[in-house]
């Protein structure tokens, strides 16, 4: 069973530059995700209003955070093994980054750095130790990356926010896959408008992530009462060996 | 039908891990293993998470040990004696191992140690199993008879002390036997973070000379203990265990358990020895790709081997 939420996010207007007039708005109908018994991902969808002829880049990130990996190398040139662990700074566990056009043509390199914009920017931002030199670390955030985009909590698109031009104001609207990996939690939501290689407006909204009913009371308890917990777990699993035991035994005399 | 895991937190498909509980409690029924061998590295390819899998496993274990455990008293078929002496030593076995491991990590190259070990004690125990179950096979087809011969191991073994007889398996040991493998056995599981049926089935069939279908029996109900034991630890210190995902798991590995005891009173003790050890062998083989063929991944979450 699949069950998508489509959640719009309510974009609160912070203008950054004064170099165009703010017109970046957008409106919403719901933030907020519950991960309930039968959860498998959601959708959410962005949109708003914007100048007319200015770009557009939403982004979606959890709080950063470190991280910390195995990482995988060869011993004895020929067996691959977990040879030791990386440690991620400075990292969202989600990233998400769709653009009207790519980065790289409608913003410089010093404007991507300072918003962090794209994977780039957001290696830029990192800290990877232990490395020996920026082209080890360059290895290895590849690599973090390729793993969180198997994991389906990175991804970054161009092209993919539709636009169109309504009573002299230009209308967008972006719609993603919200992984059921993602975990509970707060994330924040950016609109940046671009105009002229530079970052004009910014708008922040939220989406929080939070767990419900059994799930949540679930997850509680086996943080909270660990031992109770792992008491149940247990009793669970003899009664329910014993029970089909049961079962058998009586449905068993022709064995 | 997918459902949303708490403590994994992902969402999986229920005829997975359904599924999944059957097959592995299939085995678990028929040669008295685990199966975690087979069933963590599969969870971890589902996408949970490595600490949670190896969480997890042992609570569904629990279940198709008590299932399986249950099925093979009802035939008399567990030595609870012989059972009680291998887990007394599992326990010594486990607080040593646990120790080694710390020593390991401390040298630094525990995970090529533990590989190794791995690989090696799968492969052994598998091709030995192999070799000499196939050559059991032959000589009853054969109909010759040998006597049994009387090697220097086994005299050294009668002559230790505490002699005692195993009334359901049939056998006299110095009660140090069991101890003192099932320690051994305790040890290598605990560094290998797995749960040890497939070197405890050969401890019991070659070195105790347990008959094949009490070895199973016996196996489930020490595997049983060893099981209610790391799931309280991991629940308690990790907080790794899936209650809804082990829920899932022992629906199927409850009844596979079942269904793998009657299947295997109607298969002769060779015949399960040499089933057992291909599948050991094929996971042998399965390891040794996975070393050796470059992964797509390079990182990886913590926790699991």
């Amino acid at each position: 069973m699949k069950f998508k939420f489509l959640v719009s996010i309510v974009l609160a207007f912070a203008a950054v530059a004064g170099t165009a007039s703010a017109q970046l708005t957008a409106k919403a109908n719901h933030d907020h995700i519950t991960i309930d018994f039968f959860y498998h991902g959601s959708s959410v969808s962005v949109r708003g209003v914007s100048d007319p002829g200015t770009d557009l880049i939403v982004k979606i990130t959890s709080p950063e955070a470190h991280q910390t990996l195995r990482q995988k190398g060869k011993v004895a040139g020929l067996l691959w093994m977990n040879v030791g662990k990386l440690t991620f700074e400075h990292v969202p566990s989600l990233y998400f980054l769709h653009s009207t056009k790519n980065l790289t043509d409608i913003l410089g390199n010093d404007e991507l750095k300072k918003y962090v914009l794209g994977y780039p920017a957001l290696e830029a931002h990192s800290e990877v130790s232990p490395v020996s030199g920026d082209a080890e670390k360059n290895k290895w955030f590849d690599e973090f990356v390729k793993m969180k985009e198997s994991s389906k909590v990175y991804s970054t698109s161009s092209g993919k926010i539709s636009t169109t031009t309504k009573d002299g104001l230009q209308e967008y609207y972006v719609l993603m896959d919200w992984p059921y990996q993602a975990s509970p939690g707060e994330y924040m939501v950016t609109v940046y408008a671009v105009k002229n290689n530079k970052v004009v407006e910014q708008a922040e909204s939220r989406v929080s992530v939070e767990q419900v009913g059994i799930v949540k009371s679930f997850a509680r308890m086996a943080k909270e009462s660990a031992s109770a917990y792992g008491i149940i777990s247990i009793i669970a699993a003899l009664g329910a060996g014993f029970g089909v035991g049961l079962v058998f035994r009586k449905g068993g005399g022709a064995h | 039908m997918y459902l949303y895991l708490p403590v994994a937190l992902t969402s999986i498909n229920v005829l997975i891990p359904v599924g999944l509980g059957l097959a592995v409690g299939l085995l678990s029924g028929l040669f008295g293993v685990g199966g975690g061998f087979l069933m963590t590295p599969l969870l971890i390819m589902f996408g949970i998470p490595a600490t949670v899998a190896a969480a997890t496993d042992s609570n569904q274990i629990v279940a198709a040990s008590t299932s399986g455990t249950y099925a093979h008293w009802r035939v008399g078929n567990v030595d609870f004696k012989m059972g009680l002496y291998l887990l007394a030593g599992g326990f010594i076995g486990g607080l040593i191992g646990v120790q080694g491991i710390k020593v390991l990590n401390a040298m630094g190259n525990a995970d090529f140690v533990i590989k190794m070990t791995y690989v090696l004690m799968l492969g052994i125990v598998g091709t030995y199993m192999f070799i000499e179950s196939l050559a059991s096979m032959k000589k009853n087809k054969t109909a010759e008879t040998k006597p049994a011969k009387e090697s220097g191991f086994s005299k050294f073994l009668k002559s230790l002390p505490m002699q005692t007889h195993f009334e359901k398996s049939g056998v006299t040991h110095s009660a140090l036997l069991p101890i003192v493998f099932g320690g051994f056995v305790g040890i290598l599981a605990a560094v290998m973070g797995v749960g040890g049926g497939f070197l405890m089935v050969p401890v019991m069939v070659y070195i105790l000379r347990m008959p094949m279908h009490v070895v199973v029996g016996t196996s489930l109900f020490q595997i049983l203990f060893n099981c209610i034991e790391v799931t309280f630890l991991q629940a308690y210190t990790n907080h790794s265990v899936d209650f809804i995902l082990a829920v899932l798991l022992l629906i199927g590995s409850t009844f596979g358990a079942q269904v793998g005891a009657v299947f295997g009173r109607k298969l002769k003790g060779d015949q399960l020895k040499i089933i057992l050890a291909v599948i050991v062998l094929v996971v042998t083989v399965k390891i040794v790709f996975e070393l050796t063929l470059s992964p797509s991944l390079l990182l990886s979450q913590g926790g699991g081997h």
